[in-house]
């Protein structure tokens, strides 16, 4: 040991960034009650009952929410889970869309089936987005799915014998057996199955093997390598189950709207809608599945409800963006981390945590109520 | 095919005033990128604020050269304060927050530009340069692509001198290649950051005001909500100008502007089948650009490691 003992000090490592997200604990606790599923019971017998005074606006609004739920849900597999930032997942919908409409309406082929193939439709598309995902970084993935959008929108929307050109295709809504699908209420029903189907798969996703993986990746790419995991395979697999889900969503879309044109898929109403996308998980809670379920709630109470209210409108686009912002600074986590973090306070100082909850409620309807009797 | 003068002089005149301004906002990207590390997906937004507010200084009676001179500072302003309030109080490290939190933003200036435009779907502008036609060999220029080309060119000339001679220039530069290094040297970061903020989104908005005035030909111009959209119809090939330099060169992305602006209009001329792709060219070209990793051409390993990490 010759050397000069400065040399042999030891080497100080910079410690590892720290993760936006919390990560899952290592075993799940199951059989528990838990404030997600207290916060899941209580929003689906919200969602469920809450449409019934309003009629057939209110169901309207009910299936609008409920298919952007779905739609957020590919958002959360992809960019919550695996950290992959996709500025395009309405154009995936675009593809489930425009395939379930070609399929019903040109083709005649039953909903049952025409959904499914629009959803497997999109996975040639997620396949090529996942292969360049593997290759770039954060930043640059994020242009590129930008531009891909734009790509779609004049290659595979322009494809006239898919898209039906400029009209577009005018769909009926069927009927399967007892279920009457004409009906809104029925299709409400419908829409909210899937989507606590697909609520209750993505979170089994979070915790099983390939979600835990995909959490690997998104926090650190290289300690997931040395983990043994394979970053290309989970990459691409995130990609395609995202595909699937807003290929599902987008058919959806297609039957309630029943009169699909490919100029919503094109630049630059694509690119909005799916910053829309984004940004409602991101309020709702980006790296939990039931985030996409309150972003989809916040979507419908900012688009739907006050659009009549044209005063008042103007200023909820202004304060959901502000929202988002606040979010992203001081709770990444969303909706789903605040709504957590009060529940613990509730439990610890029940009165404390009421007045809070019920201070903020109230300021928000105050407010809201204070813009509504002035643009009247 | 047709390949008489006036079309392909035209066009090319055209496509080099549309390159110029691509190349302005590309400038902007590269600016603020490369001394803060955020890629910000909200510069279209930043720069509609100015066109938002020279459409009302000139719609309650200001002279319009007198309004825009007023309201480029208007998106220099919302830069810097985005800077401040936001990414400076956000780590560097934590890419999907940023990325995230600047579309965000994005969204937040575009509904406020809707709001000031009070939801209109089409608000017209008034012009603010001369408009006339010159004829030289039998071809047509407009004065307005001509001093649109100029300008840029002029402007985008000026902030490169000024970023390689002027003390501000030199410390910007600093902070761009090595953070730590320049903070012991005593630059002061937050104030150089702030600086690069206010100064790209001041080049975003004179590239907005070179185009947004005068689409309408001579008859002004409009904004349409296809503009006041978070990322605005000329965003994406500013992103591939800048790209072109891989994001860290400034110059690169002066010339990645031309190129944009002369393959989107030039495929005007190609035969039937070709110029379909008018549309995606910009996007085709990007990906192509992203997949060749471009930045490794401009930038030393440990800068890019430095942007990346």
């Amino acid at each position: 040991m010759s050397a000069h003992p400065s040399t042999l000090a030891p080497v100080q490592f910079e410690p590892a960034p720290e993760p936006a997200f919390e990560t899952p604990p290592a075993a799940p606790t199951r059989r528990r009650l838990r404030p997600s599923h207290i916060l899941g019971g209580l929003g689906l017998l919200l969602l469920v009952s809450l449409p019934i005074p309003f009629g057939d606006f209110g169901f309207f609004v009910g299936q609008y929410g409920a298919i952007y739920a779905i739609l957020g849900l590919s958002v959360i597999v992809v960019t919550g889970y695996a950290g992959l930032i996709s500025l395009m997942p309405y154009s995936f919908a675009g593809i489930g869309a425009m395939i379930t409409a070609v399929a019903m309406a040109s083709w005649g082929w039953p909903m049952w089936l025409a959904i499914p193939l629009g959803a497997v439709a999109t996975i040639p598309v997620s396949i090529l987005v996942g292969i360049t995902s593997v290759r770039l970084k954060t930043l640059y993935l994020a242009i590129a799915t930008l531009t891909f959008a734009d790509v779609l929108g004049e290659t595979f929307f322009k494809w006239d014998r898919i898209t039906g050109g400029e009209t577009g295709w005018l769909l009926q809504r069927p009927k399967l057996g007892p279920i009457d699908l004409t009906s809104d209420a029925t299709f409400y029903v419908v829409c909210i199955a899937v989507v606590f189907l697909l609520l209750w798969m993505i979170e089994g996703l979070r915790t099983s093997r390939l979600g835990r993986a995909m959490l690997a990746v998104r926090d650190n790419e290289l300690e997931a390598q040395a983990l043994g995991i394979n970053v290309y395979k989970t990459k691409l697999v995130a990609f395609v189950i995202s595909g699937l889900i807003a290929g599902i969503g987008g058919g959806f879309l297609a039957v309630l709207l029943t009169s699909v044109t490919r100029s919503a898929f094109q630049s630059p109403l694509a690119q909005a809608t799916s910053l829309l996308l984004v940004t409602l998980v991101a309020i709702g809670g980006i790296d939990r599945a039931i985030g996409a379920f309150f972003g989809a709630v916040s979507l419908v109470i900012q688009q739907q409800i006050f659009q009549g209210a044209d005063f008042f409108f103007r200023f909820v686009a202004v304060y959901a963006a502000l929202l988002l912002i606040l979010f992203l600074m001081f709770r990444p986590g969303g909706m789903v981390q605040v709504g957590k973090i009060q529940l613990d306070l509730i439990r610890r100082r029940p009165i404390v945590g009421i007045a809070i909850a019920l201070f903020f409620l109230g300021l928000n309807v105050g407010v809201a109520w204070l813009f509504l009797s002035l643009s009247s | 095919m047709i390949l008489a003068g006036q079309p392909v002089a035209a066009v090319t005149v055209f496509g080099l005033s549309s390159g110029a301004v691509f190349g302005l906002l590309a400038l902007g990207l590269v600016l603020i990128y490369r001394t803060t590390g955020t890629l910000n997906f909200s510069h279209w937004a930043i720069g509609i604020l100015a066109v938002v507010a020279y459409a009302i200084l000139t719609g309650s009676g200001v002279n319009p050269q007198i309004a825009v001179l007023l309201s480029i500072p208007v998106s220099m302003g919302a830069g810097v304060l985005a800077y401040r309030l936001v990414f400076r109080r956000i780590p560097r490290s934590q890419h999907i927050i940023v990325v995230l939190i600047s579309v965000g933003l994005a969204q937040l200036f575009s509904s406020i530009a809707a709001f000031a435009l009070g939801f209109e779907q089409f608000t017209r502008i008034p012009a603010w340069l001369p408009a006339t036609d010159y004829h030289l060999f039998g071809i047509t220029f407009k004065s307005v692509d001509l001093i649109t080309m100029a300008a840029a060119l002029a402007i985008a000339f000026g902030f490169l001198i000024w970023f390689r001679r002027s003390q501000a220039g030199r410390a910007l530069r600093a902070v761009a290649q090595n953070r730590e290094a320049a903070m012991l040297a005593g630059i002061d970061d937050v104030r150089y950051s702030s600086i690069a903020w206010g100064m790209g989104s001041g080049l975003a908005a004179v590239a907005l005001l070179l185009v947004l005035p005068h689409s309408a030909g001579d008859r002004g111009g409009l904004i349409t909500t296809f503009q006041v959209t978070p990322f605005g119809t000329l965003l994406i090939p500013a992103f591939g100008a800048a790209l072109i330099g891989g994001l860290v060169n400034l110059p690169a992305a002066l010339i990645g502007g031309f190129v944009f602006g002369l393959s989107h209009e030039l495929l005007v001329l190609a035969p039937a089948p070709w110029s379909n792709l008018r549309g995606a060219i910009a996007a085709i070209l990007i990906v192509l650009l992203l997949l060749m990793r471009t930045e490794r051409f401009f930038a030393s390993r440990q800068e890019i490691e430095a942007l990346e990490a």
